[in-house]
């Protein structure tokens, strides 16, 4: 069991570090007056530097905000040539001002310049990709649909390009056929394989005990709290940030599989526990649903079948459990001590040290 | 040494794939008691832009100065990413190690990237595994030192901070013009042949560029006075069960070194 908990912690430990997020941010807002505006807010410096590298003239230091908004200005068309705005493909003209300049003289306080970029939108416009290349640093840039879509934000890396944005207005009307069986093939991979979190969690539930009764009770409570955070988290009724919401799925894990060693038997709080976790499993599955950028019309299909997918995966999860284990030994003096106890314990451990992880940052 | 002055507009063409990292403080030469807020900069040929305090990136975030060494302090989510009361007394260490971040490239650009960075060595060995027409898949990991002159030189700026990668002085540079001399360490021990190059803060054409001798020496002849960034990259190749191929490791130094006669 050694050896699997190192996997496992191996495994981990590799996963998803921290970018370099620098002070650049980027609003583009699509208009249904067929243009868009950027407000772009970057590091004067750095902004100036580039472009008179670029002229070649000499670089301006000590620069006041009197002095950016003198000479800013004057690069007003290098910094349209560096931002590259396409629908479908197609590049549309760029202009650019000089909005805000924000330098103050305490060094503790960061200085801004806020440029707004414009242009128009094509009358058959399906989607915007954005670039812009006056910036090393990760920055984000919030797409905000106003002919009806749900805004999106992506982080890019530098002068990368952003994925297409598609624009609610043009966007062919969706199949419900097509909708429910792309959200329940979703729900199904959010959980299998891609939530190693939730599939420990589900398979806590199982080592408990093999008697359908106690199984089905803890399956019910969990699928009911899901579905119910679920639905209001996606509806902005209630909210918790990830970095609450995560480290609590992480010690859910740990706490099924802590008492499947300490209880044994299915205890009378337990799925009143499991209901409790099943609450934050559900605000963990809402991540993934918002960041899709759902039309309202599509909501409720979408729901039902992205939790519909989760009650799939997680039913062939207990389902090759059962199979693969317990279908055969179940019975087995030893079942317990060999086979429930070291699993368990080796699901704590995973848990305990995501919860570390996951508090750590 | 080789030595590069090459035309600004030239140099920006290839700006687009790099990423230097170093550290920016808020002044040079501070007097004693000043607050100098410590900036973290990324970008190519010494115009960076900041990168904000991200404590779960940090491994190592500190100064060294005549009062003791003390971790350096600051918020998330905030340029500056520390902020410290200078004692100036003598040369003070700050030191940043961390990072970890991920990046993912197209192969050409990340070609022309590793070229610019003289590791010209991981391109054939891309090609020599077949991946030259895959994305550049890379974790950077980094090791940025500055300088902050003092009333007198302080034999620290030339002691190890203990960092994976690290740009070490023969002497404190920000007392006299002299020839630039240092040495570069990998894990503590000498890098030999590793490139090394050295920019003039607000002359982005002035770019020198050497390789490490055997012992991880390199001397720089600076021409100017004025705030010098002193970088190396050194790349390796990632583990089995990364999800990037190549990880690279970063090391700077940033100072100011002063007018005067040599």
């Amino acid at each position: 069991m050694r050896r699997l908990i190192a996997l496992l912690l191996l495994l981990c430990a590799g996963m998803a570090r921290a970018h370099e997020i620098g002070t650049t941010q980027v609003r583009l807002d699509l208009g249904a007056d067929h243009r868009w505006t950027a407000v772009v807010t970057t590091f004067p410096t750095a902004l100036l530097n580039r472009l008179e590298a670029e002229a070649g003239r000499p670089l301006s230091r000590d620069l006041t905000a009197a002095r950016v908004q003198e000479i800013l200005p004057g690069f007003a068309a290098a910094i349209a040539r560096h931002a590259d705005i396409r629908f479908d493909g197609q590049a549309v003209p760029v202009t650019a001002r000089l909005s805000r300049v924000d330098m103050p003289d305490d060094v503790m306080l960061p200085s801004t310049v806020e440029l707004t970029l414009s242009g128009p939108i094509p009358d058959t416009a399906r989607a915007v990709t954005w670039r812009y290349e006056l910036v090393s640093s990760t920055y984000a840039v919030v797409f905000s649909d106003g002919t009806g879509g749900a805004p999106a934000t992506q982080w890019l890396e530098g002068d990368a390009d952003s994925k297409p944005f598609a624009l609610s207005v043009n966007a062919p009307p969706a199949i419900p056929g097509q909708i429910i069986a792309q959200y329940l093939q979703l729900g199904f991979l959010h959980i299998l394989p891609q939530g190693l979190d939730h599939i420990l969690f589900v398979l806590g539930i199982f080592l408990l005990t093999t008697k359908p009764r106690p199984i089905l009770i803890q399956v019910t409570a969990f699928t009911i709290a899901h579905s119910v955070t679920l639905g209001l988290t996606l509806y902005g009724v209630i909210s918790l940030p990830p970095r609450i919401v995560e480290p609590l799925i992480a010690l859910s894990v740990a706490y099924v599989a802590i008492e499947n060693v300490v209880a044994g038997t299915l205890t009378p709080w337990r799925p009143a526990v499991v209901f409790g976790f099943g609450l934050l499993h559900g605000m963990g599955f809402a991540g993934v649903l918002t960041e899709l950028r759902l039309s309202r019309a599509d909501v409720v299909p979408a729901l039902v079948s992205f939790n519909a997918g989760i009650e799939l995966a997680q039913l062939t999860i207990i389902g090759a459990a059962y199979l693969a284990f317990a279908l055969w030994h179940r019975n087995k003096p030893w079942y317990r001590r060999r086979f429930v106890v070291p699993s368990s314990l080796a699901i704590a451990a995973t848990g305990l040290f995501w919860t570390a992880q996951r508090i750590a940052g | 040494m080789k030595t590069c002055l090459a035309a600004v507009a030239a140099l920006f063409a290839t700006a687009a794939a790099a990423h230097d990292f170093w550290i920016e403080p808020s002044t040079f030469h501070p007097t004693p008691g000043t607050a100098v807020g410590v900036g973290l900069r990324v970008g190519e040929y010494f115009i960076g832009d900041p990168v904000k305090r991200q404590s779960s990136a940090i491994e190592r975030f500190l100064v060294r100065q005549a009062d003791g060494e003390q971790a350096v302090g600051g918020a998330d989510n905030i340029d500056p990413a520390g902020f410290l009361r200078a004692d100036g007394r003598e040369t003070a260490v700050i030191g940043y190690s961390g990072g970890g971040a991920y990046l993912e490239m197209p192969p050409d650009r990340f070609a022309v990237y590793l070229r610019l960075y003289g590791l010209d060595w991981v391109v054939a060995e891309r090609e020599k595994r077949g991946e030259s027409a895959r994305p550049g898949r890379e974790r950077f990991y980094r090791c940025a030192k500055a300088l902050l002159t003092g009333a007198r030189g302080a034999a620290a700026a030339s002691r190890p901070l203990g960092f994976a990668y690290e740009i070490v002085p023969d002497d404190d540079p920000t007392r006299r013009r002299e020839p630039f001399g240092g040495h570069l360490l990998s894990d503590g021990k000498p890098m030999a042949g590793a490139v090394i190059g050295a920019y003039l803060q607000g002359e982005p054409s002035i770019r020198l560029e050497t390789r490490t001798d055997s012992a991880g020496a390199f001397r720089f002849d600076l021409p100017k006075a004025g705030v010098w960034l002193i970088r190396s990259v050194h790349m390796e190749r990632a583990g089995m069960f990364d999800r990037n191929d190549w990880n690279s490791r970063w090391a700077s130094l940033t100072f100011e070194q002063p007018e005067g006669a040599r």
